[in-house]
């Protein structure tokens, strides 16, 4: 109870409130932005956070993050283009109602759903994460590694249909983490001479150049037609009691969502898709899905939004970022010297209770913003790509720069801008190259400690009960994703 | 839905998957160069070549992987003379970026000597004109956003950026104001 309360008395402190109001609200204008979104603000907004309280800095980037899911369903539904690709399924359930002339009751169950999803997630994420630290207590390095390496083939397997090449962009990424002064024999790899590269590739610039200047450069070349937005009017509450008349769809999806934002690698974007097939498989009305089923709408929001404060589990309790933006969450709790894990709560409980009430706090800030100021959030939709271009390519190098005000990591930040325009182009995922830029040193770490530990015995891995498991389900895993890429390519050719 | 404007070409794509695999064999390569012995003090699993080792091995594996894929489906189905000139006009359009990269060491350069705003203000006009946003309505949107830019990150946030030298020569009230907020 007192461990609560701490939390309320941070959420009361004005600047932790304010700032929470401006992430909650700026997440919803950059996530209703097709082209701007959650990953790219929070790339830029990064090093701002730095000079800032750990508990300010994070809620800052949790509104973007929570604002960004909730912002994305509003030109999904009004010019039919998702605000990022986690709105893909809303956009085409919710196309069927603007044609029939519903777009303001697709808007109204996109906002409830994603309501009842996001504050689910938030309580789970306050009942789940102590227990899971609780759990992780009894960890050693070995069942670290092995929860690390897990992970990492949770992110290859979530990419289907691309997992040779999220392998390689996961493999690059942690060949970027070894980079620079290696410690235990205080030697150099890869760095070629070159001073700037001794302390590693830096997080901020690669982050920035990655996800921001490509998107940037993919926004400057691009060019689009400008969209037609409907006209919506009145008001968007009649959609928080037509949530309730599909209990089964709302709360099933929730905790799936929830589910996925615990599993690290699986991600909003997969979560989506894979709670909408299910939900068609299971609903009495599966026949009516991409027809313009109120259930549609509801699946896709709900799950969207329970997936970020879900994502928080496994990073608060065990240290584990599952996903690109709690990868780059990582660094304000490491620039402030958190150590996120099992001994969290018991070294800053102020830290992780303000965090509990920040984000339920924000899910009503952020509906109550929505509920007023939809039709001119939507006018944010419609802003020129090239003009969007121009200001995240100006944004960029504030966002490089004010890291580490060292100009050769505008460098580096351009070098990963070239990549991931390339990447983008084929469509290639560039998630797993950060992921395992940051997972890197932790599993290497770890690694080293566990077979130190046993002298280089590698049966440790599996000895050890916990940590064998964990090897057992990560064999199983990729011998069924592998079985269900043969069974998928056999049937392709079959049809050919 | 609208669809994105960036599709791959399949020969653009196997032209993409030889330079990363080239790339990546020439990292593995200079493993043992690039990743030197200290003295023994502990055991294999504290080689400094082992976690690159292994992380490129895994990477020139995947990227053989996908070039062996992306070579069966071309051989199966071999590329049309349309999709041939699509791909050299796809490849040729992987300079497009650099040319934005280019304006935007120039701005970095412009920082140093110029100052802040100026800058900031130069560039993003120039951007404007170079995508064809000539428009009134543009300019003044540029102007604002530069204008909100400097607001928040230099006024707001206290952002420091590095001043050229000829705020020197202004009196010291005016440059100390021109170095925190300009």
């Amino acid at each position: 109870m007192e461990f609560l309360l701490i939390g309320l008395q941070q959420l009361a402190d004005p600047y932790v409130f304010a700032t929470m109001c401006i992430g909650a609200i700026l997440g919803v204008i950059v996530g209703a932005i097709p082209g701007a979104g959650a990953a790219v603000t929070i790339s830029i907004l990064l090093p701002t956070t730095f000079g800032m309280e750990p508990l300010n800095g994070m809620t800052l980037l949790l509104g973007v993050y929570c604002g960004a899911a909730y912002g994305s369903a509003i030109p999904a539904i009004m010019i039919n283009t998702p605000g990022s690709p986690v709105a893909v399924m809303t956009a085409i359930e919710a196309l069927p109602f603007v044609k029939r002339g519903e777009a303001r009751r697709a808007m109204s169950l996109a906002y409830s759903s994603s309501f009842v999803g996001g504050v689910l997630a938030v309580l789970a994420l306050m009942l789940l994460t102590r227990p899971l630290a609780e759990i992780a207590k009894n960890f050693g390095s070995a069942e670290f590694a092995m929860l690390a390496m897990a992970a990492l083939v949770l992110v290859i397997v979530g990419n289907a249909g691309r997992r040779a090449e999220a392998t390689a962009a996961l493999a690059f990424g942690l060949f970027l983490a070894t980079v620079g002064v290696e410690t235990a024999y205080a030697t150099q790899r890869y760095s070629f001479g070159f001073s700037f590269l001794l302390s590693g590739i830096p997080l901020v610039p690669m982050v920035i150049g990655l996800f921001a200047m490509s998107e940037a450069l993919v926004q400057l070349t691009t060019r689009e037609p400008p969209a037609v937005p409907v006209q919506l009017k009145g008001t968007f509450f009649q959609g928080f009691s037509e949530v309730f008349r599909y209990p089964k769809s709302l709360f099933g999806s929730s905790f799936f969502g929830i589910l996925c934002g615990i599993m690290p690698g699986v991600g909003e974007f997969l979560a989506q898709q894979v709670s909408y097939v299910v939900a068609r498989r299971f609903s009495k009305e599966g026949h009516l899905f991409g027809k313009g089923a109120p259930e549609g709408i509801i699946v896709s929001e709900a799950t969207n939004n329970a997936v970020p404060p879900a994502a928080l589990i496994p990073m608060l309790a065990l240290g584990i970022p599952g996903e690109e933006l709690t990868a780059m969450m990582l660094a304000v709790f490491l620039v402030h010297n958190v150590v996120p894990g099992p001994d969290l709560f018991l070294n800053r409980p102020e830290f992780v209770a303000g965090l509990y009430w920040t984000l339920l706090a924000m899910n009503f800030v952020i509906i109550l913003f929505l509920l007023l100021a939809t039709n001119t959030i939507a006018k944010a939709a419609l802003i020129n790509k090239r003009f969007l271009g121009i200001m995240i390519l100006t944004l960029s190098l504030i966002g490089t720069y004010a890291s580490n005000y060292n100009f050769a990591d505008v460098g580096i930040a351009m070098v990963f801008a070239v990549l991931g325009f390339v990447l983008r182009s084929h469509r290639w995922p560039i998630t797993p190259i950060l992921l395992g830029l940051v997972m890197g040193p932790i599993l290497e770490g770890r690694i080293r400690q566990a077979l130190g530990g046993a002298n280089g015995d590698m049966t440790i891995f599996i000895t050890r009960p916990i940590s064998a498991v964990m090897v057992a389900a990560m064999a199983l895993l990729i011998i069924f994703s592998v079985r269900s890429s043969l069974k998928a390519r056999k049937g392709a050719a079959d049809a050919r | 839905m609208q669809e994105e404007g960036h599709d791959a070409n399949r020969l653009e794509s196997l032209a993409l998957i030889l330079i990363f695999t080239a790339l990546s064999l020439a990292l593995l390569a200079t493993l043992f160069v690039a990743t030197r012995h200290g003295p023994a003090s502990g055991g294999w699993w504290t080689r400094p070549a082992l976690a690159p080792g292994v992380a490129l091995l895994v990477l020139v594996l995947a990227n053989l992987m996908t070039l062996a894929r992306a070579w069966a489906d071309l051989r199966a189905t071999p590329a049309t003379p349309d999709e041939r000139a699509e791909a050299r006009r796809k490849i040729a359009g992987w300079l497009r970026p650099l040319e934005y990269l280019a304006y935007f060491a120039g701005y970095l350069f412009a920082i140093q000597h110029m100052g802040y705003v100026p800058s900031t203000f130069l560039f993003v006009m120039f951007l404007l004109w170079r995508t064809g946003m000539t428009e009134r309505r543009w300019i003044l949107a540029g102007a604002g956003f530069v204008i909100g830019m400097t607001l928040i990150f230099r006024v707001g946030l206290g952002v420091w950026m590095p001043a050229p030298e000829f705020y020197d020569a202004f009196p010291d009230a005016l440059r100390i104001k021109l170095i925190r907020w300009f």
